[in-house]
């Protein structure tokens, strides 16, 4: 598969990363020779030095054998205009990165389709999803659902109270309705075995039912916590206001901008229910009279990473159970997750993901990415003859990294062992090292 | 950071591909019903067992090559393939001296093509194909021969390609490293298939247009025959000669655009293909004057001898029909510079390439520009396209160490007892993988009689000239063995 990535940003580079080591063939253009030199030096891509909206580079890029046309530089009419040309030259698909949420709109989509835009990325709209799913249930990471919830996979934090610390697996099975996928200790990823065993300070991801989450929260020890009543949100960016739609209204929402006139023209752009205040969030005195100890979750969405990570750590030392932190820097991310500030939100790597998947072979239903591991989370259909119904789990030899969470059969979630065997109709959910999801496909054809 | 296990595991991997390579011999061997069979068999098990041994002690090693890997072990894997290269002349007695057996072999591989034999035509023909094989795997690169045709290394192969790169100036065809290296090779394979083709039209024996080809495709210079090309006598076989090794000068990617893409623009508009050129037939017509007034030469062969031993010289390839060296000074001086110059970048020629002499002459001429005009901006461009200043200062860079190993060349040589004319031949030779040189060691002479330390210190020059200087030198840096 050809694609043509232009724009080497973060979310360009990102993605030609993760095709690159996927094997596909890669082209990358920008106007910066600098940035691709370092991408050329490392990676098995193709480099071109051009603008992304002449004519002449594009095509030396390749653009009319591409599969697939991404534009992500940091300008939207720029990344229109790209695809508009890519198309016009024959690319079979082009992905634009927008910054209005308009164009999402199943009308106007319709129009952008036909000028040639095929699919539109708004980094800003998936960062607000993901915030306003994870303000759903206060004590988790991250939650993915799949088969309409008939199977959840949750990401939580360990801490000393959780009922499960220090028991090896197998000892906890027998009739537990979860699976443990995985577990991320510091900068290790571990597929558990039957010996494993959870520690604190781990983060830990189950694979249960939607009807047994209370039952997680309880041998998680978050029993205290209850549901999110009010959230203070950090910087009134475009994320904020994207979230404040997406989160229920029966939420108290405050928004503490820096700028005045970027607060008047919030008050024009939220709903009602949302209050707007000027100051500067890092202030203990401002947070405090804003009741942050009453705060449930305290979302850190400024413009600047570290003031982000500073100010959530500041809102975490009054007593806020959840705080979630934008950082746009990837290489923090790592560094930001030792230092126990909560999730955290990088919507370059969003972005990068959801064109991976868009990329993806047609017949995975989703992949989703999770924050806090390098690895995704897919869901197959079973095919009537293919590769996994041959076998009983534990004799078809998947690939390393890979582990089967769990299927959905007749909309209904069920677990996975060794013995049981997979069959046609089924809908699999695998949790995944990015690596290692092209090698499943040949699994389900 | 590097890792060992790795680094011995792929130059083991590598051992397999040799042994493949070799087989080729045995084929021939066997075909002709020669002797020496039982040394090449032992040869291939000697590989294979190396190979084996050193797969197994470092199973299980790390998968991706870092940068300093790369350069660690392109410039191993070409030491470890010459001296198991030189296996068959030792074991078959043919070569029994291991320093002279391993400079036929490091003058193989690099493609200079100088050789220690007096008497060539007494060789089996097996052993004559191993040492035109040895070209051909040469001309392209060990590493890069073994990225496109077994996808052995997975992640990092880049790094590998960049410490096994031809010229300065790298553009891929393709955005995979090795489907770039297939659709290269695809041109070399098909480039020396047409040369076979031509040269037994020609009226060349099959075996000697098999070998010979290989030879002039890898721009190297090993013949089957201790008079070289001349020992045919034929004008025609000379001018398919010519033909090839100028092609031969040419950047493959270029020369695959053109065949496959149709873009003979892209060709003919490449400042390095324009410079390539002009050389050729300035030298060319310069020379085939001064044959024509200071030898007996009528029109036609002094043209045919100058035009021959031209782009012979320039590709480095070190073919030859007449013997330079009883020329006018001035002419063989005129060589002696084309040593230099070198043919394109991106082909399997060696020497300091075109573009990087006419980007030296134009930041040069930028220089005297810049007194005239000191608020100028003035660009140095190849092919239209501005070329940056790293690489500029990069090609700076590279023309002062060539000039450096060149002289310190000259003072070994000298050192062990050579003269000047002698000492400054070889090491110009050894630098650009021509082949011939100077005085007494021109391209009628064998390098036998060279004392033993001129024998090492060429063949060091010849690998170190080969992997373009800093994939070699940068192993004897302090700094690349720092652990930070």
């Amino acid at each position: 598969m050809r694609v043509v990535i232009v724009g080497a940003g973060a979310v360009g580079t990102h993605l030609a990363k993760m095709l690159a080591v996927e094997n596909e063939n890669v082209v990358l253009l920008d106007e910066s020779e600098e940035k691709l030199a370092k991408m050329e030096s490392s990676f098995d891509l193709q480099t071109i030095v051009g603008n992304p909206t002449k004519l002449s580079d594009l095509k030396s890029a390749g653009t009319g054998d591409a599969d697939l046309f991404v534009a992500v530089t940091p300008d939207e009419s720029r990344n229109i205009n790209a695809c508009i040309l890519a198309h016009y030259l024959g690319a079979r698909k082009t992905i634009a990165r927008i910054d209005n949420y308009e164009y999402l709109i199943p009308k106007h989509k319709e129009f952008y389709a036909s000028l040639g835009v095929d699919s539109m990325i708004y980094p800003e709209q998936l960062a607000a999803e993901e915030i306003a799913t994870g303000m759903k249930y206060i004590w988790m990471r991250q939650m993915l659902e799949f088969g309409e919830g008939a199977l959840v996979m949750i990401g939580v934090k360990i801490r000393e109270n959780a009922l499960i610390i220090n028991i090896p697996l197998k000892d906890l099975a027998g009739d537990i309705p979860y699976h443990v996928v995985a577990i991320q200790r510091g900068d290790e990823t571990i597929i558990p075995r039957g010996n494993d065993v959870v520690r604190p300070s781990d983060i830990v991801c189950f694979m249960t039912t939607k009807e047994n989450i209370p039952y997680m929260r309880n041998i998680c020890g978050k029993d205290r916590f209850s549901e999110v009543k009010s959230i203070i949100i950090m910087g009134g960016s475009r994320i904020a206001v994207r979230t404040t739609k997406l989160i229920p209204s029966d939420i108290n929402v405050k928004i503490i901008e820096e700028d005045l006139n970027r607060c008047n023209k919030l008050l024009e752009l939220v709903d009602d229910h949302v209050l707007v205040i000027n100051g500067d969030a890092r202030d203990p005195e401002l947070l405090r009279s804003e009741g942050i100890d009453h705060t449930d979750a305290f979302i850190a969405l400024g413009d600047n990473s570290e003031t982000n990570i500073l100010a959530s750590l500041a809102a975490k030392r009054e007593g806020v159970f959840r705080a979630v932190s934008e950082i746009e820097n990837i290489d923090y991310i790592s560094m930001a997750e030792s230092m126990d500030i909560g999730s955290v939100i990088n919507k370059k790597k969003l972005a990068a993901s959801a064109i991976f998947q868009m990329m993806l072979n047609t017949d995975v239903l989703s992949v989703k990415c999770l924050t806090f591991i390098q690895a995704v989370v897919a869901e197959f259909p079973v095919k009537e003859g293919s590769l996994i119904t041959k076998k009983p789990v534990k004799n078809l030899g998947l690939p390393d990294g890979a582990n089967i969470g769990g299927l959905i059969r007749n909309s209904e979630g069920m677990h996975v062992t060794g013995n049981t065997v997979i069959q046609p109709g089924d809908h699999v959910v695998i949790f995944c090292r990015e690596h290692v999801l092209r090698k499943l496909e040949k699994y389900f054809r | 950071m590097f890792h060992p296990k790795l680094i011995f595991r792929i130059v083991g991997l590598l051992l397999f591909v040799e042994a493949i390579f070799l087989l080729g011999s045995v084929a021939v061997a066997l075909y002709y019903d020669e002797a020496i069979l039982s040394s090449l068999v032992i040869s291939i098990a000697s590989m294979l067992g190396a190979g084996t041994l050193l797969a197994y002690i470092c199973r299980g090693a790390e998968r991706n090559i870092s940068r300093k890997d790369g350069y660690i072990i392109v410039t191993m894997c070409w030491v470890v393939f010459s001296i198991f290269g030189s296996l068959p002349y030792i074991i078959s007695g043919y070569i029994p001296d291991f320093t002279d057996a391993f400079f036929e072999t490091v003058s193989g591989f690099t493609t200079t093509g100088a050789s220690i034999l007096n008497d060539i035509e007494s060789l089996p023909n097996s052993l004559l194909f191993w040492r035109a094989m040895t070209h051909w795997i040469g001309g392209l690169g060990i590493v890069f021969f073994t990225v496109a045709i077994f996808p052995i290394f997975g992640m990092g192969d880049v790094n590998l390609f960049a410490a096994e790169s031809i010229g300065p100036m790298r553009s891929k065809l393709h955005p995979r490293i090795s489907v770039t290296a297939r659709w290269i090779l695809t041109i070399y394979v098909g480039l020396t298939i047409a040369a076979v083709v031509a040269f037994f039209f020609a009226g060349m024996g099959w075996f000697d247009s098999v070998c010979h080809s290989m030879s002039v495709v890898s721009t190297g210079g090993f013949s089957t025959k201790q008079a070289s090309i001349a020992a045919f006598n034929s004008p025609l076989i000379e001018y398919v000669t010519i033909l090839f090794m100028f092609l031969a000068g040419i950047n493959l990617s270029l020369q695959y655009l053109f065949i496959f893409k149709g873009r003979a623009k892209q060709l003919f508009r490449d400042t390095e293909f324009r410079t390539y050129s002009s050389i050729v037939i300035i030298f060319s017509l310069f020379i085939a004057f001064g044959l024509f007034f200071t030898t007996e030469m009528d029109v036609e062969t002094s043209f045919r001898t100058s035009l021959f031993q031209v782009i012979s010289i320039q590709t480095t390839t070190g073919f030859a029909t007449s013997n330079y060296v009883l020329w006018m000074p001035l002419l063989w001086l005129l060589l002696c510079a084309l040593m230099f110059i070198g043919a394109s970048s991106g082909s399997t020629s060696g020497a300091m390439k075109c573009v990087r002499i006419s980007i030296l002459f134009k930041v040069v001429i930028n220089e005297f520009k810049r007194i005239v005009h000191p608020n100028a901006v003035i660009p140095v461009r190849m092919a239209g396209k501005v070329v940056p200043s790293p690489v500029q200062s990069a090609i700076l860079a590279y023309t002062v160490i060539y000039i450096l190993v060149l002289i310190v060349g000259l003072f070994v040589n000298m050192g062990f007892g050579l003269d000047f004319l002698d000492s400054f031949g070889l090491s110009v030779t050894s630098l650009g993988n021509v082949g011939p040189g100077f005085g007494d060691y021109g391209p009628m002479d064998s390098f036998a009689t060279l004392p033993v330390g001129v024998k090492w210190f060429s063949m060091f020059q010849m690998l170190v000239g080969r992997l373009e200087f800093f994939a070699v030198l940068l192993l004897f840096t302090p700094v690349f063995w720092k652990k930070r």
